[in-house]
């Protein structure tokens, strides 16, 4: 019985690290409302740091030109990112029009992108170091081809 | 004796703790600075705001190298400054009393260029079918540092911003037409409000 409840203790224990592991580099939040023609609400949450994971498991031949074309603004993509990650909060872009509001911003340690129209708002909010080890996989993928 | 040495012990703390509110202040980095560009069209009912913190502009441009921009400098066609001694012309505004450099008068347009509280300023007023207005004020400072590559046909972008972020807050650009008006402007503000 003793024996059993320090399996389930370690179990447990393992699940809470392995779950506190995966959202240490945060979360990554779409919300999508459509209002018309019909109503949609789609939500989703997930750990950032699968992205990088899921991306590894990419096949080469699926990312076409993609890693290719990349590859050369790596050293723009890595100085902005790194710098963006030190910088204190603040609003990028704010385009307005009659009917349309789109806002990128830089919230705590993610980037955070609203647009609002008549019939639908749509907020992705995603932690600029996911993005950064994102990218990065995918253009190592292409020195693997290379090589 | 006794008091003496309580008094002294008191001034050492004081000293202490406003020495260390001093030092702690010296330390904190500075603000941030932002580059804004707000472009406003009351026909369409239309805006757009970019704030663009300098020191990513800073980090930024020296990666990138495509056309005319390399490595944070940009060059200028030659023949642009054939038989133009930039460098000296610029020593001779910076030394020169504020005044009025330059003045076109035209039918439909004028322009003056002049020099005042350590700018450059460029006025342009268009009057003709399509009125327009346009203000350019920068410090001279950042006009040094943007010609201060050891080539004469270089602009070295890099070092301007930097001396731009050091410079006050400052309304760079405006323009204004029937339905436009642009404005670029440095500050510590996080957002164009």
């Amino acid at each position: 019985m003793v024996l059993l409840g320090k399996i389930a203790l370690g179990i447990t224990g393992t699940m809470l690290a392995g779950v506190g592991a995966i959202c240490s580099q945060g979360m990554i939040e779409v919300n999508v409302v459509e209002r018309q023609p019909e109503v949609h609400h789609v939500y989703v949450i997930a750990p950032a740091m699968l992205v990088p994971i899921v991306t590894h498991f990419i096949p080469r031949h699926d990312l076409g030109d993609a890693s290719q074309q990349l590859r050369p603004y790596m050293p723009t993509i890595r100085a902005a990112l790194d710098q963006l990650q030190e910088t204190e909060d603040f609003v990028m872009v704010d385009v307005k029009d009659r009917k349309q509001h789109v806002e990128v911003q830089k919230i705590g340690g993610s980037l955070v992108i609203d647009v609002k129209d008549e019939n639908e708002t749509v907020h992705v909010e995603t932690p600029v170091r996911m993005i950064s080890s994102t990218l990065e996989q995918l253009a190592d993928k292409e020195s693997a081809t290379a090589d | 004796m006794r008091k003496a040495t309580q008094l002294a012990g008191a001034l050492c703390l004081l000293v202490a703790s406003v020495s260390g509110m001093a030092a702690s202040v010296l330390a904190a980095p500075p603000p941030e600075r932002y580059l804004h560009v707000k472009v406003e069209d009351a026909k369409e009912g239309e805006s757009v705001n970019v704030n663009l913190p300098l020191s990513i502009a800073e980090k930024i441009l020296p990666t990138v190298n495509k056309g005319e921009l390399r490595d944070g400098h940009v060059t200028i066609n030659k023949s642009d400054l054939d038989g133009i001694d930039v460098k000296g012309l610029l020593d001779a505004i910076r030394t020169a009393p504020d005044n009025e450099f330059v003045t076109v008068k035209q039918k439909d347009e004028d322009v003056r260029i002049a020099k005042s509280n350590g700018n450059l300023i460029v006025h342009v007023r268009s009057t003709g079918q399509e009125k327009q207005n346009v203000d350019i004020t920068i410090p001279l400072k950042v006009v040094d540092a943007l010609f201060s590559t050891a080539k004469d046909n270089e602009l070295n972008i890099v070092a301007a911003l930097h001396e731009l972020s050091d410079a006050g807050d400052a309304l760079l650009v405006t323009v204004q037409d029937a339905s436009q008006h642009v404005r670029v402007w440095v500050d510590s503000k996080s957002s164009s409000d």
